[in-house]
């Protein structure tokens, strides 16, 4: 099967791409290695299930894994106000952020043919999760403190080539579906000038 | 850790002064791509495309903007979106920039 074209837009706020089962292969893997990521993070230990059930966790220093420290950042500069912060909705985002990563397993699992099919609400979802791999490889990458140039230009031997690679590619995909997306809105906000 | 007394005594004062002086700050990060970013404020808090445009350029040139102002609690809301999307987002009081 040849490589995937990307997203485009089908019909009404409807989304369609069709993965190579090698592609999608690798969309699945970095999937669950979130989805694992994130439940790496779980509540241990926690002896109230009554403050589990409301999203209150036992975490309110922030994780010392650096991928899941970007995933999972700090909300204020304050390190008092950041860990109240946390302890309360700590839990609540990795649970967003694992649903977004399962949509996107879910849909690429249920597809024979490699076509996936998304509205508005799973586009969403898998821009959210297709930025979380990305925000994770781009830790490991160390893209905050490596030029563009010098990630290019990584050995044909280094283990990083293959990721770079990797996330060029994701950031590709995103922008197919962003510019559908932003495509559809577009043309919303210009009926709603015309009808008003 | 317990509050100063000059804090409390200043956030009571805020809260019954009616003042809102609370914001999100959309820090500048080099994994999140431009689109992306100006997509995510578009489907977040409504702004129009042009609008969205101009803060994401913000972002990336000044390393930080506003994005949007109000309560504490309208803006701890504003935060835990923008993380769950993967912007670098943080909430502060609006007289302490």
């Amino acid at each position: 099967m040849t490589a995937t074209e990307g997203f485009k837009r089908h019909g009404d706020h409807s989304y369609i791409a069709q993965f190579a089962d090698s592609e999608k292969e690798v969309l699945l893997n970095l999937c669950e290695q979130i989805i694992e990521l994130l439940a790496e993070r779980t509540d241990h230990g926690h002896d109230d299930p009554l403050a589990a059930m409301v999203g209150i966790t036992s975490h309110d220093s922030p994780p010392e894994d650096e991928v899941l420290h970007r995933l999972l950042p700090n909300a204020y500069a304050d390190s008092v106000d950041a860990s109240e912060f946390r302890r309360y909705t700590e839990s609540t985002l990795r649970q967003k952020k694992q649903a977004h990563a399962i949509s996107m397993r879910i849909h690429l699992k249920s597809s024979d043919d490699g076509i996936v099919d998304l509205d508005h609400e799973n586009a969403n979802a898998w821009l959210g999760a297709i930025n979380d791999i990305r925000l994770a490889l781009g830790v490991r990458l160390k893209v905050e403190n490596s030029s563009q140039e010098e990630l290019e230009l990584l050995a044909p031997d280094d283990p990083l080539r293959g990721v770079y690679a990797v996330y060029t590619w994701l950031g590709w995909l995103q922008e197919t579906l962003l510019s559908a997306l932003i495509d559809d809105a577009d043309e919303d906000e210009e009926a709603q000038l015309g009808n008003s | 850790m317990v509050k100063t007394a000059d804090k409390i005594e200043e956030e009571i004062r805020a809260i019954f002064s009616g003042d809102t002086p609370w914001v999100t700050i959309v820090w500048d990060d080099p994994v999140n791509l431009q689109t992306y970013v100006v997509y995510v404020f578009m489907e977040l808090f409504g702004y129009s495309k042009v609008r969205a445009t101009e803060l994401m350029l913000q972002v990336h040139n000044d390393g930080k903007a506003i994005v949007s102002t109000g309560s504490r609690e309208e803006m701890e809301h504003d935060v835990a979106r923008l993380h769950e999307y993967g912007l670098w987002a943080t909430l502060q009081r609006g007289d302490q920039l």
